[in-house]
């Protein structure tokens, strides 16, 4: 089925909160894990995630993430939807590099231009190339 | 690469679920109308969520054994497991470009993590 070739605003919207959350998701889930001891028995660990803030974090990412992705997915194809989240290495490495304020080698760059490259390739082919729920 | 195909899996189940049964592909549709469980969205989020739990573990797990500059790339195998996929069982079109984008996102994260 062709389609327009214009993305709509709730696509765009959804694939930007979905980078933000997966962002989000990723930073503080490492921020829970080195939180916690090395080596230490199951039991401890999981002690140690519940009463850590970042897993709480994490969980409520993981739920909204959720609801954002299912709004996302019932308007665009998950083939044109999934590989642009891959934003989200970007990002991430941005603001951990941030937060470490260590240089950014060159091989690094190159990815990053790469990724950018794949995510404005596949921007620029049809969001939806099949019918879902929403159609009439 | 279990966690790869978990990955994939779990994906294209939550597409199922967000859009609804019917974009199946034929042959797979009219299997899955079959059964009453598969006909309906819900069982199909249910199943996206259950192997993105499953995921999880399997990931924690990966991360334990492998360094981070392995493991990542291998993760953004699942760009190219989603895209096989939304072809054979959802029908999408992924043209040459798309692939191309696949393919750029993936040598892409291979430089991030060296």
């Amino acid at each position: 089925m062709p389609t327009n070739t214009k993305i709509p605003l709730a696509v765009i919207l959804g694939l930007v909160l979905a980078i933000a959350l997966d962002t989000i998701v990723q930073i503080s889930w490492k921020f829970a894990v080195t939180s916690l001891p090395e080596n230490a028995p199951v039991a401890v660990m999981g002690m140690g995630m519940l009463s850590d803030l970042f897993f709480y974090l994490v969980l409520l990412a993981f739920v909204a993430q959720y609801f954002n992705w299912m709004r996302v997915l019932a308007r665009a194809d998950l083939s044109f939807a999934q590989p642009i989240t891959a934003l989200s290495y970007i990002t991430v490495l941005a603001l951990s590099r941030l937060a470490l304020h260590e240089k950014v080698s060159l091989s690094k760059i190159l990815g990053i231009a790469l990724i950018m490259l794949g995510v404005f390739l596949i921007s620029q082919t049809p969001h939806r190339t099949i019918r879902t729920n929403l159609d009439p | 690469m279990a966690a790869v195909l978990v990955e994939s899996f779990a994906q294209v189940s939550l597409k199922i679920g967000a859009a609804g049964p019917r974009i199946l592909s034929s042959p797979l549709r009219q299997l899955a109308n079959r059964y009453r469980i598969t006909a309906i969205a819900a069982s199909w989020k249910g199943l996206g969520i259950f192997l993105y739990g499953m995921q999880i573990v399997l990931w924690t797990l990966v991360l334990h054994r492998l360094e981070v500059s392995v493991a990542y790339p291998m993760d953004s195998l699942c760009f190219v497991g989603v895209a096989l996929l939304s072809m054979l069982l959802l029908g999408e079109v992924v043209d040459r470009q798309r692939w191309l984008g696949v393919f750029c996102i993936l040598s892409g994260t291979v430089l991030v993590a060296l």
